[in-house]
């Protein structure tokens, strides 16, 4: 049939490439760990320290990883997580907490373990922070440059 | 009263080729009832099914003609087909008269035959399709009707805009021009769709490959060639009515065309209303992440729109004159998936979303485009002037709830210019203008000379910042040369010099962040852009070559193209709120390079044609949006930071058509196509380009009939799609599993009474399969695409004399 050629072509081409062994595959976050924290719904207190821990891998070298925190009084984002939390009503931020930071990991690691203590303060020079729903947003890289996030829902309380 | 086109065709000179005694040669030039000449009619001689395209004075030559009996067929739009049989026992000239179209627009079939010789006549790989072409495979956006077409794809975004990639080259590496003048919107988003309404179309080229030496910077990638042709007969006036519905996201569209001429005043109005619902996709829930958010009645929440365009065009033509002045807004408002605005899975008021499809709430886009075009032009015997100018004005904004994002204040200050809701606003004013002469030398050459200059002044507003406000200038000038070696083979060749400047305008947050310096901390108004200035000079070239036998034609070129970084590129310090990435701009990049070799091969007899279009692509250094593994806690949020770099980079494609005519009425067809590109330095060493299409082939069946029992040119057509998984990516893309589609389409000309009535149908994705398009917008969260489609596309001309 006249079509054959058409189809040897694409045969040639598939042939003459040459399979690069690129890095395709995205780092990952595993917060099922024993102890891992904060989970989904968890509560992190203001006040005082907690421990991120968490493990993270990656198939050839992890990157880095950043955690934001930023307040979720409007319900606007949901959770990464299939469970559903408890939601206190909508209501409008007053002075509430915020928090953004990025971390090296090793440079060679595959894997990588996080126990890294966060204080958070009970307020600013506007008072206290206000209580409620939060979004604990967990961003992580590998070298080339995939990336993971996992978006929980949290409280944050006095 | 000239109702008569009056078909010239005047005694050419020839002179003996060295071919031998049974060959003939036929020479003629076409002219319309003001002795202009007709560039682009077709001319078709039956049996040998040689055709040719009258150059811009209006000539055609047939050379290699056995002795014997012809039917020479020429046809033009808005004429009368003539038909007439020819004895050709030598060289002849041939003089003739055309009779006027006196119905429609639409009486006038034009056959693929003019399509088919501008792609031999041009070195480049081309495709032309027109209005007929559009209205059967009408999809949601101009684009999205082109898709089928060797070599074209789109990044879909939702039902009702596209934009266009070409060969997996797109965004400002496409340019799209329109009645020649570069259309210029926000290209550059990855969000944005293409300003351009699709029933004000006609006929469309499109450039496969690199075309900077006629189009400047920026069609490193490809043209989009659109141009208004259709012109009304003398005193005459008429119009189209279309009405168009979809059942997949419940559109109703319609659009009027009237247009009239008296004499040398003519014009046209068009307005089009188009309105869509949400859309449907053949699943009940979308993972976002590993979120799962549930549809309802499998609509993709908040994706409906609506489009309003005017058109008026007022036209003079005289004796070897014409001039022409456009006017058109195109205006648009259509919403995104309200369960993802960035990479967050959002939570939605499903109540209020889910009241009506037909709603428009936050987040959604808006954008009119108002473009006012003059393009005229003079035409003497062997040579024409044009000029083009053009004034446009874009204005995009994307609205969504405020949401504090990083260190904005949690509650909105009251105290601002812009409206909390506003998160991006870019409003852009574009001068541009085009010169040209050409010229026929002599028998065997042409000439062109020609200039394109362009003004912008981009301005930006809203609370969030992505690119910086900026003004861009730009000129360039070329020549082209074409020089015919014998009537079946000639070169081309061309140069062109430009130079563009840009400047950026610094600017700076409108909400403080805290600086950590020297262990105290400091709240400040940080600057995300500063000033820059750059200017960029090159100089491209493209050589090309054609040949042509009677079964045969090929086509080789070979040309370097380039593209001037954009304000993006060099100046971008935001995050991307769509991808959650903090985009930096590189203020050093260098104007991007590209050299490229074009092929085409094509065999054609009357069951049977076969072609390819191979190409191999090299850039020195390929602008690119790298994703790196840091973090930026101030500027960027905590977002992962891309960088704009530059790497070389190599690609090859083909795309490959045939068709066999397995009976009279039926005929089988292939489309497929085929791009492979790979990072040859860089930190993406190795890797492929963003956006690459998978490789995909259509076969089609089609049956056509001139008339089926009340059914005039009546047509059916099944297009069985397969696309291959695309496991070729980078980073942050997802592979894509391969998918097979089935389209059908159908319909024909009804005659009732005197009027007549073309009805164009479809149905795509007739087995509502769940697929997802590689590169799609919504890809990344996991929306597959749009369902089973059922699309009406009802067109009445109607036609009066004055």
């Amino acid at each position: 049939m006249f079509y054959i050629p058409v189809i040897v072509f694409f045969m040639l081409i598939a042939a003459c490439r040459d399979d690069n062994k690129v890095d395709s595959e995205k780092p990952y976050i595993d917060i099922s760990i024993a102890g891992a924290f904060p989970t989904n719904c968890d509560t992190i207190y203001f006040g005082e320290t907690f421990l991120l821990k968490m493990a993270f891998s990656d198939n050839v070298e992890l990157g880095a990883y950043s955690i934001d925190i930023h307040n979720n009084f409007d319900h606007h984002s949901h959770s990464t997580e299939v469970t559903e939390c408890n939601t206190d009503p909508v209501k409008n931020p007053v002075n509430p907490y915020v928090f953004i930071n990025d971390y090296a990991i090793p440079q060679g690691s595959k894997e990588y373990e996080i126990n890294l203590p966060i204080s958070i303060p009970e307020g600013n020079d506007a008072g206290l922070f206000d209580n409620g729903d939060y979004h604990f947003f967990i961003s992580l890289t590998d070298k080339e440059g995939w990336s993971s996030q996992k978006g929980l829902s949290i409280k944050m309380l006095h | 009263m000239s109702k008569l086109v009056v078909l010239v065709l005047y005694m050419a000179f020839f002179y003996s080729l060295s071919f031998g005694q049974n060959y003939s040669v036929l020479k003629g030039i076409v002219v319309d009832e003001n002795n202009q000449p007709l560039t682009g009619a077709s001319i078709l001689l039956n049996p040998i099914k040689t055709g040719m395209v009258t150059d811009i004075n209006g000539q055609f030559v047939i050379d290699r003609l056995p002795k014997g009996s012809y039917i020479i067929d020429i046809s033009f739009i808005g004429y009368k087909t003539h038909v007439d049989t020819i004895l050709i026992n030598k060289s002849i000239s041939y003089k003739a008269q055309l009779e006027v179209a006196n119905l429609s627009l639409h009486e006038v079939i034009v056959t693929d035959n003019y399509a088919e010789n501008r792609k031999k006549e041009e070195s480049l790989n081309v495709e032309i399709v027109n209005d007929t072409y559009l209205k059967q495979n009408l999809g949601g956006s101009l684009m999205n009707s082109l898709e089928r077409l060797p070599g074209v794809t789109t990044i879909a975004i939702g039902s009702g805009q596209s934009k266009p990639v070409i060969r997996g080259l797109g965004f400002n590496r496409i340019v799209v021009v329109e009645n020649n003048i570069k259309h210029e919107a926000q290209q550059w988003g990855t969000d944005h769709g293409l300003e351009i309404d699709q029933y004000a179309v006609d006929n469309i080229k499109v450039i496969k490959g690199p075309a900077s030496l006629m189009y400047g910077s920026d069609a490193i990638g490809g043209v989009i060639d659109m141009k208004n042709r259709n012109l009304p007969t003398n005193n005459s006036f008429g119009g189209t009515l279309d009405l168009t519905g979809k059942t997949n996201n419940n559109l109703l569209g319609t659009s009027i065309s009237l247009y009239g001429r008296k004499n040398w005043f003519f014009t046209n109005a068009r307005a089009t209303y188009i309105n869509y619902a949400d859309y449907k996709v053949p699943t009940d829930s979308v993972d976002i992440y590993s979120y799962r958010a549930a549809l309802r009645n499998n609509y993709l929440r908040n994706t409906a729109g609506y489009e309003k365009n005017l058109h008026l065009t007022l036209g003079i033509i005289q004796n070897g004159f014409q001039s022409k002045l456009f006017v058109s807004t195109v205006n648009s408002k259509s919403g995104f998936f309200a369960n993802a605005h960035g990479l967050e899975p959002r939570n939605v008021d499903a109540e209020l979303h889910d009241q009506s499809n037909r709603d428009i709430n936050y987040p959604y886009h808006n954008v009119n485009h108002l473009k006012v075009v003059n393009t005229t032009h003079y035409n003497w015997e062997h040579s024409k002037l044009e000029f083009d100018l053009g004034y446009q004005r874009n204005l995009r904004q994307e609205w969504s709830e405020y949401v504090s994002h990083g260190y904005m204040p949690p509650v909105f200050p009251g105290s601002l210019s812009f409206d909390p809701e506003l998160e991006r606003e870019f409003e852009k004013y574009v001068y541009s203008g085009n010169v040209k002469f050409s010229q026929q030398v002599n028998d065997k050459t042409d000439w062109m000379v020609g200039m394109n200059g362009e003004l912008q002044d981009n301005k930006i507003d809203g609370r969030g910042f992505i690119i910086p406000e900026y003004n861009q200038f730009s000129l360039g000038a070329f020549v082209f040369a074409k020089y015919s070696f014998t009537e079946r083979s000639r070169i081309q060749l061309g140069l062109r010099y430009d130079y563009g400047k840009i400047e950026t305008s610094e600017y700076h947050d409108w909400f403080p962040s805290p600086v950590v310096e020297n262990g105290s901390t400091s709240l400040q108004y940080l600057q995300r852009a500063g000033n820059i200035d750059r200017s960029f000079s090159n100089i491209t070239w493209s050589l090309g070559y054609n040949y042509d036998l009677e079964h045969w034609s090929l086509k080789a070129n070979i040309g370097k193209s380039f593209r001037i970084p954009i304000a993006k590129e060099l100046a971008a310090n935001g995050v991307n709120y769509h991808r959650f990435s903090y985009e930096v701009g590189n203020s050093d990049l260098s104007p991007e390079i590209s050299y490229q070799l074009d092929l085409g091969v094509e065999y054609h007899s009357k069951q049977f044609a076969i072609g390819a279009t191979p190409f191999l692509n090299y850039f020195s250094n390929y602008i690119y949006l790298n994703p790196s593994s840091e973090f930026d806690r101030l500027y960027g949020n905590g977002n992962q930071v891309f960088y704009y770099t530059e790497s070389e980079v190599f690609r090859y494609g083909v795309e490959v058509h045939a068709h066999y005519k397995l009976l009279p009425n039926l005929q089988l067809g292939i489309i497929s196509e085929y791009v492979y590109s790979e990072q040859l330095s860089g930190e993406k060493k190795g890797f492929t380009l963003p956006f690459s299409p998978p490789a995909s082939i259509i076969l089609n069946l089609r049956y056509q009939k001139r008339k089926m029992i009340f059914i005039e040119n009546a047509y059916a057509s099944f297009d069985y799609r397969i696309t291959t998984l695309q496991n070729d990516i980078v980073p942050p893309e997802e592979t894509t599993d391969g998918y097979q589609v089935v389209n059908l389409s159908f319909g024909g000309e009804i005659q009732f009474k005197n009027q007549k009535v073309n009805i164009s149908m479809q149905v795509q994705n007739l087995l509502n399969t769940k697929y997802f398009n590689h590169t799609s917008y919504y890809r990344l969260i996991n929306v597959p695409e749009p369902g089973r489609n059922f699309i009406v596309n009802v067109s009445v001309p109607f036609l009066g004399k004055i």
